[in-house]
């Protein structure tokens, strides 16, 4: 049974989703604040995570950052604003997806199931990107010294499925399919905000990308 | 209608005014300046006549002959024709157009002993004839004075008049002018102002550096004024945003509970599992509400910052199409592209655009069975997107007001429950013209409504 981690302020949003998720098979941890959540989370590791943006001490930005530092799990952030400086802010902390509310809860469950679905894609082949060495079948990037770098599930898979293109482009649309598993939902906010922290993990130069390339007007190709 | 400028009025009364008035007073001055100076001239060549006239009696008495000379030194000292009849007989020393100039009636007068003066105009000069009886030698002395000089002086100050008037003209248009200045450009700038605001440019003030107290009163009460009003708008819109906002977590929790009933709907009673299912609908049907208001208030309140980005057109739609299809669990529709389409660029807000076309197909699904096809086109330098459906239409008289909020056409009425927001053509509109587009809506192919989106294209589209 998947087991999420809901940290949420508001007691009967918080219940609700219990009662939806239990009623969907989950097992659920509700937390009602920041610390509360990565306590539980650190005491039981959950599959995947919700965790509301607003809440009272620790924010959902630094609970997203805390949990992110531990674990590699998918967080998907709940935000009663969708402004664009929220969202970014917010997958920046390390979220993967967001969604805004009053979000249509049979939406939320997609979504979570289609992160839960994801597994690496273990079949690719490794390949070199620069003084990088990507090894999809461990799941792991390292570098020339040796030494791992680390990638959140989202991040490798961006970079995998950009990879097995073979220099070919990839619209935003074809990568919110092939790396969120989504058929429709999303927006290309969620796509340009993990290539600009993907690339300020594998370029040299972040803002003059030599790997990760933005195609005006048509999406991302990875130059091998 | 024609209105009068009160630009030209100013000038034209202040000049018309200045013109008037300096004429008024150069006339006044001529007249008046000329009547002096006529008679006094008039007074000294009478009382000159007078005593020459004592002397040619004084000279005929005592000494006859002469009178030529004393005729001579007279007419030396007073620039005149002088004529003398004695006996009938004429006597002159002048030449004798001069005898021409003293009229019959001055010398019957003359002749009846009466003396006589005539100021007469001749040959477009000014003459003055005296006639004086000298009864006693039985003689007439008579004494023609050239005007001409006091003429000339009199022309002199004519002219000098009337460009006095001219130039006390001249200085009253530059005074209407001057005035117009500082009262009529004020208004002008105020009306600018005005119609700027009224566009939409709310940020709009006047200046209030050096100007006229009445004006700079005017000034403030005018920004004072749109300040006001656009601090209540603001407000007005605020107040919207943060009713749709306070309503997201109430209807996330509902939305949410609605969905955990859904869960264990086969443990409901018949009765509760109707209930229930009504309770889902309209709770979607709420749920757009608030999204919608949510939308449309924040453009409203500004709170949305407009991400405007170059994207290629026919991912765009295709991708919106689809999005828009699928959120409301809907098949999507075809897209045909023209054929001379090729790879058009457009600028656009991505969410706001496809918070359009997603609002679009939901619109032909609630009111025409569904959208039949999005079509693309190039008319021009505008792309087109035609989303058509084969429902009714919209009639004519409906369709400049379908764009507007909570506006229900009798499509609404007709289908008995109206499962549309009432916002979301609305939104359409609103988002589409962010972009610096068009939406209308006319019939469709397939006999349903067209609406037509055109959004203009961006240079550098086949690159």
């Amino acid at each position: 049974m998947p087991r999420i981690l809901i940290v949420e302020d508001d007691d009967r949003i918080r219940t609700a989703l219990r009662l939806m998720f239990e009623g969907e098979g989950f097992v659920v941890d509700d937390a009602p604040t920041g610390e509360v959540g990565v306590a539980l989370f650190n005491r039981m590791a959950a599959d995947i995570a919700i965790v509301d943006i607003m809440l009272p001490a620790m924010t959902g930005f630094e609970t997203c950052q805390a949990l992110r530092a531990s674990s590699d799990l998918p967080i998907v952030i709940v935000s009663a604003r969708d402004e664009t400086a929220d969202v970014v802010l917010g997958l920046e902390s390390g979220a993967d997806d967001y969604v805004t509310k009053p979000f249509v809860p049979e939406e939320l469950l997609a979504r979570v199931r289609a992160h839960l679905r994801r597994r690496p894609d273990k079949s690719a082949k490794a390949f070199a990107l620069g003084r990088l060495h990507v090894i999809p079948d461990e799941g792991v990037v390292r570098q020339h010294d040796g030494t791992e770098l680390h990638l959140t599930s989202t991040e490798f898979r961006l970079l995998t499925d950009l990879a097995s293109a073979n220099g070919k482009i990839l619209s935003r649309e074809d990568l919110l399919e092939r790396v969120w598993g989504y058929d429709y939902f999303g927006d290309s906010r969620l796509v340009d905000v993990h290539i600009r922290r993907l690339r300020t993990k594998i370029e040299p130069d972040p803002s003059n990308p030599l790997y990760l390339v933005t195609v005006r007007g048509a999406g991302y190709k990875l130059v091998l | 209608m024609h209105r009068r400028s009160l630009r030209l009025r100013l000038l034209v009364t202040f000049g018309l005014g200045a013109f008037l008035l300096s004429s008024l007073f150069a006339a006044l001055t001529y007249v008046g300046v000329k009547h002096v100076l006529v008679n006094d001239q008039q007074q000294s060549d009478l009382r000159q006549s007078f005593v020459n006239a004592a002397l040619v009696r004084s000279t005929l008495y005592t000494s006859p002959p002469e009178l030529a000379n004393l005729l001579n030194s007279i007419q030396k000292a007073t620039a005149s024709d002088v004529l003398i009849q004695t006996h009938n007989q004429w006597l002159s020393k002048s030449s004798g157009a001069a005898t021409q100039d003293v009229s019959q009636e001055i010398i019957l007068a003359a002749d009846a002993g009466h003396a006589t003066e005539q100021t007469l105009y001749v040959n477009q000069h000014s003459i003055f004839v005296v006639g004086v009886p000298i009864p006693a030698v039985e003689t007439q002395f008579f004494e023609v004075f050239q005007l001409g000089k006091l003429e000339r002086t009199l022309t002199i100050l004519l002219q000098v008049l009337g460009a006095g008037a001219i130039l006390t003209s001249l200085v009253g248009i530059a005074g209407g002018l001057w005035v117009t200045r500082r009262t009529v450009r004020p208004l002008e700038r105020v009306s600018a102002a005005a119609a700027l605001i009224a566009g939409g440019e709310l940020t709009t003030r006047l200046v209030t550096r050096n100007t006229d107290r009445e004006v700079q009163q005017l000034t403030e009460s005018f920004n004072a004024m749109v300040s006001q009003l656009v601090e209540r708008l603001e407000r007005d819109a605020r107040f919207a945003s943060d009713v749709s906002h306070e309503l997201r977590s109430p209807l996330t929790t509902l939305a949410t509970t609605a969905t955990v009933l859904s869960q264990h709907r086969d443990e409901l009673s018949p009765v509760a599992q109707q209930s229930l299912d009504l309770l889902v609908a309209d709770l979607s049907v709420f749920q757009s509400l608030v999204e919608d208001l949510l939308e449309i208030t924040r453009s409203d309140a500004g709170a949305a910052p407009v991400l405007i980005e170059t994207v290629p057109a026919i991912e765009l739609v295709r991708q919106s199409v689809r999005s828009g299809a699928q959120h409301h669990g809907l098949v999507a529709p075809p897209i045909e592209v023209a054929p001379d389409v090729g790879e058009p660029l457009v600028s656009v807000d991505r969410r706001r655009f496809e918070r359009a076309m997603t609002n679009l197909i939901d619109n032909a699904h609630h009111y025409a069975g569904g959208a039949v096809a999005v079509r693309i086109s190039v008319e021009g330098n505008r792309l087109v997107i035609d989303v058509d459906d084969a429902g009714p239409g919209v009639p004519t008289d409906e369709r400049e007001r379908v764009f507007q909020r909570f506006f229900r056409g009798r499509a609404a009425h007709d289908r008995g429950i109206a499962r549309g927001t009432g916002l979301g053509l609305a939104l359409v509109h609103d988002h589409v013209l962010t972009f610096g587009g068009t939406i209308n809506v006319d019939e469709g192919p397939e006999g349903g409504a067209r609406f037509e989106i055109s959004l203009p294209l961006i240079e550098g589209g086949d690159e």
